[in-house]
């Protein structure tokens, strides 16, 4: 589907931020109101929410049919930093920056309406009323439902104004009741999910749209309300609608703001859930062709070959999206970490890839990463010094170090205290009947901790096996002197260690050996940490973050070890694969010897997500079977036992271009770690680490 | 039995259906003007060397190797329609290792991408061991073949001529170089030659694009291209048309990324 010419103008006007003369820095001062009233934390979090709302002026434009526009830039903090210090002090544990990146209950909210919602914690209250907390939370909780309320009715109000008479009888309806349209409940999602931004939340994931959206399409589309254009329409503008506000989102870079989509699936009773909006949703976001939001694709062996056909168009266009998750080793692996059937069935994924669950998960996915690298660069450096006689005594070192690096991240995390969050408690599955904030937990409340540089962990022990142990043509003492020395004076060895041991990623099964085990015994870690603190307990992962970037070469303020020249031949600072990739500049045989190495990790036991990530030239793209390759790429990725994966494309000449020529290629989207961005919006670094992913051989 | 490889490409798009993994197997006894593969060419190993870096292209294979890599991979390849393609080069320049690959594989499905330039009787063997071959033809014209690729076409068009008894499945691929096999005269004469010819799936155009000069340098060979580069091609399909030949122009229907 084309956009419309309304819609591509309205695309273009947001790319050129036509809508910025509306903001404005004037943020309502809350520190100073509470500290005046005496509020607690919580009810300054309401405050916030309050006055963030009632500080946005309807602003209805004439070609918009969803309406919000953000005036107000920034989110003001809770306490002045004295009053925080003071505060702070009194409390046992310590606090954390807002809750983000996780997943509302849309779904639940969007069906019961807002005013059920406000009922159902009148009631709470009444039944809890002996309890003050609860009394808090509740009376704050109703507080900002009553806030985005107002906000609806203003902008109602604003659009009877204008005799926009359809947008009015929209908002009249929704949030606050069941919509009964299509219309009514985007626009009802586009406010509640724009109002956790105004309450200082980050990564706000939209879930499974496709599954809680079709009912009201399905409904208008039986009665003849609506034809699938306009449903198209509708949605493209909901898209669009996303990326309004996408520079405001912090992130570690523009485009790292965690609104992601997942779409296909099963239900919680495990029945095929792909719908005619799941396909429609693939196409519009084919034609909306922004940053956000970010597509996932829930796939199985067995999932449609057209709809994977549809799902690779996205791809062709250089998205960087869909990325897929495989519900074959996803669901299992869920239960297996104790998650209840239902609720496995109904995962979706926080900002990048982490599954979580949409509603009833307050998990902190992204806790910190262990580094593969430095545990195997410690092990070996260690034990050639010492004078270790066989391999399994490096392995032995290698898995200590992994779980001092696992112990040392989640430590001090049982500490943690998550501040408040009255209004994203109400769009949540429990807090409103228990009377406890989501703050509290709901009922996953896991940590996740990313595994990085995989591979070069893994080619570094394997190098050590292979020459040290196995061959005894490499004498320990040339090699550390040599990682000393940043392979300076040994070229030759490093050329050896480069190009002649094997290597992840070309289904070895000497190199994938010590994968798997790095994998195996990082699971071993974080089960032997136990409980969190907070009745959850640690997911480990395949994801890397930004993490590939930041411990090769360091960061102020970084708790995971740094490493420099390590025994896979790899320079001080060189970067490592980001997620689940072959170390860059490392010869792979192709992308199927890639899946079925990254299909031997055990995901029974490796939950947190991270995705594969192939990278194809653009020239895949030629010619009429394009797709349908792309397609079997994809099938085969589940076929084979892979957990999730993105398959990125691009044109090196292109992104060359765009670095001397910015100005030209202001739409040229690539793929960064989890999410999708203006290329030219990224620091230098990260420009530079998806070209050499693309830089191979002559 | 030993054979040399120099290159293996994993989801190789362009070379028959389903996922498939191509096999490039090195010599050619062909001089093709335009070939694209100069590294493809000469029979042994060779360093190549570009500003990259130096790079050996080329490497010995044993056929029990090279047949347990590909059916490690059978598990994708097979139930995603796909299989193996054996291209060079010229894979039959190495027929003694190409049959004792294929005797060895595992239930995959061959496309053998030949020019067709080998004794009758190894290309019939060869070819009953595959599923489907793509069989170049440049240029129908005997002396016009031996001036574009120093070589006569004779054998090749006898082994397309016992392709139907084969009863083995082809396409006749034909490399649209402008004015050298684009002409009229010459694509009317293939139209004529496969028309009727049973098993024939269709008839491949591959419009000519820019050789990568920088490949033969790194041969240390010079690509000096005696006809026209930048002459517009001649894309009449109508010679096959009229003789209702199934034809096909590849690279078509290419949505340009945005
Ligand atoms: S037959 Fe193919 S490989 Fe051989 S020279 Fe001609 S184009 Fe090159």
């Amino acid at each position: 589907m084309p956009l419309s010419e309304r819609l591509s103008a309205m695309r273009e006007a947001v790319r050129a931020g036509a809508h910025h003369h509306y903001r404005h820095d004037d943020t309502p001062d809350i520190a100073a109101e509470a500290a005046a009233r005496g509020l607690t934390w919580a009810q300054r979090a309401a405050l916030r929410t309050v006055r963030m709302c009632a500080g946005e002026p309807p602003i209805i434009e004439p070609d918009q049919r969803i309406v919000f526009t953000r005036t107000q830039r920034r989110v003001p903090p809770l306490y002045t930093p004295d009053d925080w210090a003071a505060f702070r002090a009194t409390l046992d544990g310590d606090p954390s920056g807002e809750i983000n990146n996780i997943c509302a209950d849309w779904g639940a909210v969007l069906d019961q309406g807002l005013l059920a919602r406000r009922a159902q914690a009148l009631a709470t209250r009444a039944r809890l009323a002996a309890d003050p907390a609860a009394v808090e939370f509740l009376e704050a909780a109703v507080a900002t439902i009553d806030s985005v309320l107002d906000l609806a009715a203003r902008y109602a109000a604003e659009a009877r104004r204008l005799g926009r008479n359809d947008l009015a009888a929209a908002l009249d309806e929704a949030p606050a009741n069941r919509p009964t349209s299509f219309h009514a409940a985007l626009q009802a999602l586009r406010l509640l999910q724009a109002v956790v931004w105004l309450s200082g939340h980050m990564h706000v994931g939209l879930g499974r749209l496709d599954q809680y959206l079709w009912p009201y399409l399905a409904a208008d589309l039986a009665a003849g309300r609506l034809d699938w254009p306009g449903a198209e329409e509708l949605l493209a503008e909901f898209f669009i609608s996303l990326n309004r506000d996408s520079d405001l989102y912090p992130g570690v870079q523009v485009g790292d703001n965690g609104q992601s989509v997942m779409l296909g699936g099963v239900d919680r009773a495990g029945r095929e859930a792909v719908n005619p909006l799941t396909w429609a949703a693939l196409r519009v976001a084919g034609a909306v062709a922004m940053i956000d939001p970010k597509i996932n694709l829930r796939v199985t062996p067995d999932t449609d070959h057209e709809l994977l056909r549809e799902a690779s168009r996205l791809t062709r266009l250089g998205l960087g999206f869909p990325q897929y998750a495989n519900d074959d080793q996803v669901i299992p692996g869920l239960v297996a970490f104790g998650y209840d059937w239902e609720d496995a069935r109904d995962y979706t994924v926080a900002a990048c890839w982490e599954f979580i669950i949409p509603g009833r998960g307050m998990e902190i996915v992204n806790v910190g990463a262990v580094s593969f690298p430095a545990a195997a660069d410690a092990a070996i450096r260690a034990g050639l010094a010492a004078g270790d006689a066989g391999f399994q005594s490096i392995l032995d070192r290698c898995e200590a170090e992994i779980r001092a690096q696992v112990h040392a991240l989640i430590e001090p995390e049982r500490r943690l205290i998550l501040p408040p969050a009255p209004y994203f408690s109400v769009l949540m599955d429990g807090p409103l009947a228990t009377g406890r904030d989501l703050s509290a937990g709901l009922k996953y409340n896991n940590f996740g901790l990313h595994g990085a540089g995989c591979a070069a962990g893994a080619d570094a022990l394997q190098a050590i096996h292979e020459l040290v142990y196995d061959q005894r043509t490499l004498a320990p003492g040339d090699l550390l002197a040599a990682l000393d020395a940043d392979f300076e004076g040994y070229e030759s060895l490093r050329t050896r260690l480069r190009e002649t041991v094997t290597k992840v990623g070309n289904n070895d099964d000497d190199a994938d050996a010590q994968l798997v085990w790095l994998f195996e015994r990082f699971a071993a870690a974080c089960a032997a940490e136990g409980d969190n603190g907070r009745g959850g307990r640690i997911r480990p992962g395949t994801g890397t973050a930004m993490f590939y970037v930041w411990l090769a070469r360091g960061r102020a303020g970084l708790r995971e070890p740094v490493v420099g020249a390590t025994a896979d031949g790899r320079h001080v600072g060189d970067l490592f694969g980001a997620n689940l990739a072959p170390t860059p500049g490392v010869t792979v045989r192709g992308p199927l010897s890639t899946l079925q190495t990254f299909a031997k990790i055990p995901y029974d036991q490796i939950v947190n997500g991270g995705p594969v990530t192939l990278e194809l030239a653009d020239n895949v793209f030629r010619g009429d079977e394009a797709l349908d390759k792309v397609a079997l790429l994809v099938r085969a990725f589940a076929q084979v036992g892979c957990q999730q994966m993105q398959i990125n494309t691009v044109n090196l000449a292109t992104l060359e271009d765009a670095q001397r020529h910015p100005e030209q290629h202001r739409h040229l989207i690539v793929r960064v770690w989890g999410w999708s961005g203006y290329f030219v919006e990224l620091d230098p670094v990260y420009q530079e680490h998806v070209m050499s992913r693309h830089r191979h051989g002559l | 039995m030993r054979g040399i490889v120099f290159d293996i490409i994993e989801f190789a798009v362009h070379d028959g259906p389903g996922l498939r993994t191509t096999v490039f197997l090195k010599g050619c006894p062909l001089r093709c003007s335009w070939c694209h593969n100069p590294e493809g060419l000469h029979p042994a190993p060779q360093i190549l060397t570009s500003p990259a870096g130096e790079r050996l292209a080329g490497r010995v294979w044993e056929a029990s190797e090279l047949a347990a890599l590909l059916n490690r991979q059978g598990d994708l390849l097979r139930p995603n329609g796909g299989g193996v393609t054996f291209s060079g080069g010229e894979p039959l320049a190495q027929y003694e290792f190409l049959l004792a690959v294929l005797a060895r594989l595992d239930h995959l499905d061959v496309v053998l991408d030949t020019s067709g330039y080998a004794l009758p009787e190894v290309y019939a063997e060869v070819v009953s061991r595959c599923a489907l071959i793509y069989q170049d033809l440049k240029l129908v014209d005997p002396a016009a073949h031996v001036r574009w690729t120093g070589a006569d076409n004779a054998w090749i068009l006898a082994n397309i001529a016992q392709l139907p008894r084969l009863g083995v499945p082809f396409v006749l691929r034909v490399p649209l170089v402008p004015t050298v096999t684009d002409t009229p005269l010459n694509l009317r004469a293939i139209a004529r030659l496969a028309d009727g010819l049973d098993g024939l799936l269709r008839v491949d155009l591959l419009p000519y694009h820019r050789a990568a000069g920088g490949k033969y340098r790194a041969c240390g060979m010079d690509f000096v291209p005696d006809y026209p580069e930048d002459a517009p091609l001649n894309l009449d399909l109508s010679p096959f048309d009229d003789l209702g030949v199934p034809v096909r122009l590849a690279g078509e229907s290419y949505d340009a990324p945005l």
